[in-house]
């Protein structure tokens, strides 16, 4: 993610109430985590796992946090088992900020099924989206996915990709 | 040496302090007896299912730092996930106080003839090793109701992150299944802790709300 769309989606997560931030960091995500990380404003814990990331989430949320989860889109296959139990389940609102790979444009052969899973896999768990390909959509749409996600009380999603990531 | 998993339920809730969360699995005997035992006080959340209850304890440890945090998960679940022993281990809530009812077997699934499933900690797997290499400052086996009140009272007298795997027989709840799915016990225990710590949790009818702040300006 390019240093000005990282700081849109920090500035997104700020203006949404979001205090409580976990993931796990991959290559397009990763200068959002150290923005994250050095911020105050957030209480932040890496997990090494996606599916930990979503229950540490959702734990913070029953204590009166508001929650999002950064990771790439190959993260949402292994949260998607906590994503049913906790949040088809129970009904716990967490906002996932997810990097597209695979979308057009992608350089990388392993990220190609990632891109061909995310989109199906988060209507599979009734997961609202919004796929921003321009940083200016980023900020709105962190805090729009929020809004829905606090309203229905169960995860809404940004994929992220397109200008965010790349200057062609 | 084993000990009574009633046994073991009725001696934690002896030890839980009135202002302490407890964040519990809903499968199985140990959320049947834990909510009779308790008689259902809302302070207990029945919400964990196989591979998340240390997760779902750790995020709530973190959101309220100043509260006492139990998480009551099985053995079962704890092998599930194992990388919830990583963030338990990385984040040492110093809140939060860990027993997993380990019976070294997959109780809610029934048995058959041939006995009931073994888990992994039947086998060679050690849940307090794992715990304590995964970087838990304080990690116990517990055998006997002796060292489990020990443990507890040492627990909840001198806080800390503690991780206490208790060896339990197996069997059957001695209680009927609990009544409520997980909705219900999600609102129950954020409603409850809601009223605890003075601040809404659900933020619903935002619209309203603004609606209702701009009128008051008028």
């Amino acid at each position: 993610m390019l240093e000005q769309a990282a700081q849109a989606a920090v500035t997104g997560l700020k203006e949404a109430g979001i205090d409580f931030v976990s993931g796990l960091p991959d290559g397009w995500q990763r200068d959002l985590h150290e923005l994250v990380e050095a911020d105050p404003a957030f209480t932040y814990v890496p997990v090494c796992n996606e599916g930990v990331g979503f229950s540490v989430c959702a734990g913070a949320w029953l204590g009166g946090r508001k929650t999002a989860l950064v990771m790439e889109n190959s993260g949402l296959r292994v949260a998607s088992e906590y994503i049913a139990r906790i949040g088809l389940g129970t009904g716990v609102p967490v906002t996932m900020i997810l990097s597209y790979r695979g979308d057009v444009g992608e350089t990388e052969h392993w990220g190609i099924p990632h891109g061909i899973v995310v989109e199906p896999l988060l209507d599979a768990l009734r997961v609202p989206y919004l796929v921003v390909r321009e940083i200016e959509r980023l900020r709105p749409a962190v805090k729009r996915a929020h809004r829905i996600s606090e309203a229905q009380l169960h995860p809404a999603a940004v994929l992220v990709s397109g200008d965010c990531v790349w200057e062609d | 040496m084993a000990v009574e998993r009633f046994e073991l339920l009725e001696l934690l809730a002896e030890h839980v302090p009135d202002d302490a969360l407890v964040m519990a699995t809903y499968i199985g005997a140990v959320s049947f007896e834990w909510g009779c035992i308790t008689e259902e006080h809302p302070r207990s959340a029945h919400l964990g299912q196989m591979g998340d209850v240390i997760g779902l304890a750790v995020g709530l440890a973190l959101a309220l730092p100043h509260r006492r945090v139990i998480c009551l998960d099985g053995d079962g679940s704890v092998l599930m996930e194992l990388g919830q022993l990583i963030v338990l281990g990385q984040e040492r809530p110093p809140n939060l106080t860990t027993v997993v009812v380990d019976n070294r077997c997959y109780e809610s699934i029934g048995w058959s003839a041939h006995g009931r499933r073994p888990t992994a900690t039947a086998g060679r797997a050690d849940l307090t090793a794992l715990a304590t290499a995964a970087g838990v400052p304080y990690a116990r086996t517990v055998e006997s109701m002796g060292e489990l009140n020990r443990e507890l009272t040492a627990a909840f007298d001198e806080g800390g992150c503690r991780f206490l795997d208790v060896k339990t027989n197996p069997g059957a709840s001695r209680v009927p299944p609990r009544q409520t799915d997980g909705i219900e016990d999600k609102y129950r225990f954020v409603r409850y802790v809601e009223r605890l710590e003075g601040k809404p949790v659900v933020l619903f009818a935002q619209q309203d709300r603004q609606l209702q702040h701009e009128s008051s300006l008028r």
